[in-house]
């Protein structure tokens, strides 16, 4: 259990709306290293809840939250910052990129809030840049960018602080099929290379690529299990 | 990792990329600090001029000095000072003997008897004010010589007919002739001219603008050869006045015996005259009340100011909040990728700041060229003085602060999962 990338224990989420409304009500989930995960479920099941824990930007009100063997669960705003900083890297549906920055300066954001000095944010931002194929557009603005493109963008952003966990939230659904296969064929070569990527989608056709599918339901884990396409090679 | 050191500079340069990209809002924003900051520095700049030269003048009265004149009474019915038509007021010797001993402190005292006379030379007639008095006048008043000299004392005391002239009534009797040396008529009497001074101290005009056409003689020869009652023809009537001593001059030793000495004159000349004949002039005291005066301008001014700032600093805040608003998303993917609130406040006040310190600067800079063009254009004087400059430009930063602080905290209390939902 103290090996675990992410260990939760009874997790609940209320939230304090009328009598209280539990999105989640006592998760209990272990995801190792180097997985490769898709959490579907329906709408209300709690999905975006759970990104929202898992990616540290909100508290669980009951339970435990294990990350890299740190109890982040009671954590302050500061604290909790301060992990979003180092430990994940988010991928959103719209992309999320400031549209008033040049792509290299997009891709140092998480770098910068580390205080590391832009002299050697720039390098690392560059290479990133390189290596999700958009060397030649560092000075471009976002809405200068295609859609593929800037997700790429902010794929190589997520990968600034060399993060513990890939957090992507519907990272096709602005993306035509062409551009979805592009992506995904990236995430997949970044798990060969052991990174640990959690992908909230209801779009099977991405969970299909992930090793592991958890289902949630009513706040609760319906399902975990292998992914028989993919599985064995994991 | 601390925001104050490596961060600062790249924070600074995240709020002006923000700045750069709505130029006109930005603009608009340092526009209304500028004016701000501009009118401060030209109200205050102005004001110390003004002071400054009332301050002068005053000086040049001399602030050790003490000034009794007589003054006409108002008129009563029935006109009782008023015997065989003649009217009679004023000071008189006993008062000027009172006051020189009296009062702690003087150092010098001169009498001056001042009168409408005509002066003639070769068949031209100009209507004179004559400054009948004592030699040490010169030292009270310093006289500024241009030629010649000042009233000795031999002059006195042997009541010598000489005069001497301001400088203009010297071109205007004796055209541009040598003055010294010459004669002048006044009245029936000559008197030679041994002395020209440029014009007199604007204290001892009496009240008068007129500083420039003066004669002055020994108050022995006046009393000797025209006597005491002082015959003024106006609009074809004549009357009689019997003004024995026009005004009295005491020099004190020291600013705290001026005051000292000013009180005890007002009780003492209250005690002897029934009527308000005479008026106790003390220049200490109307450059303290200048002084005050100025104080309270001051004041007024910068509260006026800090009204103008005060519109300036919501100017500023509005634009912040729009700017919040807009930039919700932007907060919220800051936020997910690391970002305290802190760091967030800290982005916001910056370009808070920026602003106003743009403005002030542009401020500082139109607010030095305007005092100069009202000196040169106007001939009034200014001062620009460090604290002018500095003041309002603080007053810019902290504007900037204060309003600035509202949206900033506001930006960083948003929570980041309502933020990155912003659309």
């Amino acid at each position: 259990m103290a090996k675990a990338l992410i260990h939760l224990e009874e997790l609940w989420k209320v939230y304090p709306v009328g009598p209280g409304v539990a999105a989640l009500r006592g998760v209990d989930l272990t995801i190792e290293q180097g997985e490769y995960v898709a959490i579907m479920g329906p709408s209300g099941s709690g999905k975006s809840t759970m990104l929202n824990l898992l990616g540290c930007l909100d508290r669980p009100t009951r339970g435990r939250y294990w990350l890299g063997g740190q109890d982040v669960s009671g954590m302050s705003d500061d604290q909790l910052s301060d992990v979003r900083s180092r430990r994940i890297g988010f991928i959103f549906q719209s992309f999320n990129l400031i549209p008033q920055m040049t792509l290299v300066e997009n891709i140092e954001i998480p770098l910068f809030y580390q205080g590391i000095p832009r002299r050697r944010r720039r390098p690392r931002g560059m290479e990133l840049a390189a290596m999700v194929g958009l060397g030649d557009r560092l000075d471009h603005r976002p809405s200068e960018l295609s859609g593929g493109q800037q997700q790429r963008a902010a794929i190589a952003r997520s990968l600034a602080n060399d993060p513990l966990v890939l957090l992507a939230d519907e990272p096709t659904g602005n993306l035509d099929s062409q551009t979805s296969r592009e992506i995904l064929a990236l995430f997949d070569d970044l798990h060969r290379r052991g990174r640990t990527l959690i992908v909230v989608t209801h779009d099977k056709g991405v969970a299909d690529h992930t090793h592991r599918i958890i289902r949630l339901r009513d706040g609760l884990v319906d399902s975990d299990r292998r992914n028989h396409l993919r599985g064995e090679e994991a | 990792m601390n925001i104050f050191t490596g961060k600062l500079w790249d924070i600074l340069r995240l709020g002006l990329h923000s700045l750069v990209a709505h130029k006109v809002r930005s603009g608009l924003t340092i526009l209304g600090i500028l004016f701000g900051v501009w009118s401060v520095i030209a109200m205050l700049a102005i004001n110390e001029g003004g002071s400054y030269e009332a301050q002068l003048a005053l000086r040049r009265m001399g602030s050790n000095n003490i000034i009794v004149s007589s003054v006409k009474p108002p008129e009563e019915s029935g006109a009782s000072a008023q015997s065989f038509g003649i009217l009679e007021y004023g000071l008189a010797k006993k008062d000027v003997a009172r006051l020189r001993s009296n009062l702690p402190g003087v150092v010098r005292c001169v009498v001056v008897r001042r009168t409408q006379k005509y002066a003639r030379v070769a068949g031209r007639s100009i209507s004179a004010t004559v400054i009948a008095t004592e030699p040490a006048y010169s030292q009270i008043a310093q006289t500024d010589m241009v030629g010649g000299r000042f009233l000795t004392s031999t002059d006195y005391l042997r009541s010598r007919p000489v005069c001497i002239l301001t400088a203009s009534m010297a071109r205007r009797l004796l055209l541009y002739n040598d003055p010294l040396g010459q004669t002048i008529w006044l009245g029936s009497e000559p008197f030679t001219v041994v002395g020209i001074i440029r014009q007199l101290p604007l204290a001892l005009a009496g009240g008068a603008s007129d500083v420039e056409n003066y004669i002055v003689i020994p108050m022995t020869a006046d009393l000797a050869r025209f006597g005491e009652i002082n015959i003024m023809v106006s609009a074809g009537s004549e009357t009689y006045e019997k003004v024995i001593v026009s005004q009295c001059i005491l020099q004190m030793a020291d600013e705290a015996s001026v005051i000292n000495g000013a009180t005890i004159a007002r009780s003492m000349l209250q005690r002897y005259h029934e009527k308000q004949d005479y008026e106790v002039t003390v220049p200490l005291e109307i450059i303290e009340q200048i002084k005050q005066q100025r104080r309270l301008w001051n004041f007024m001014f910068l509260v006026i100011a800090s009204v103008s700032m005060l519109v300036g600093g919501i100017g500023i805040m509005n634009i912040m909040l729009a700017s919040v608003t807009e930039r919700t998303r932007e907060i919220g993917i800051r936020r997910a990728l690391g970002a305290k609130r802190r760091d967030i406040t800290v982005q916001f006040l910056v370009e808070a700041v920026t602003l106003t310190t743009f403005g002030g600067l542009l401020g500082i800079a139109v607010g030095v060229l305007v005092p100069w063009a009202v000196e040169t254009l106007l001939r009034f004087t200014t001062i620009v003085s460090a604290s002018t400059l500095i003041v309002p430009f603080v007053m810019a930063v902290a504007v900037g602060l204060a309003s600035g602080l509202y949206p900033a905290l506001r930006a960083a209390k948003l929570d980041p999962i309502e933020a990155l939902r912003h659309e």
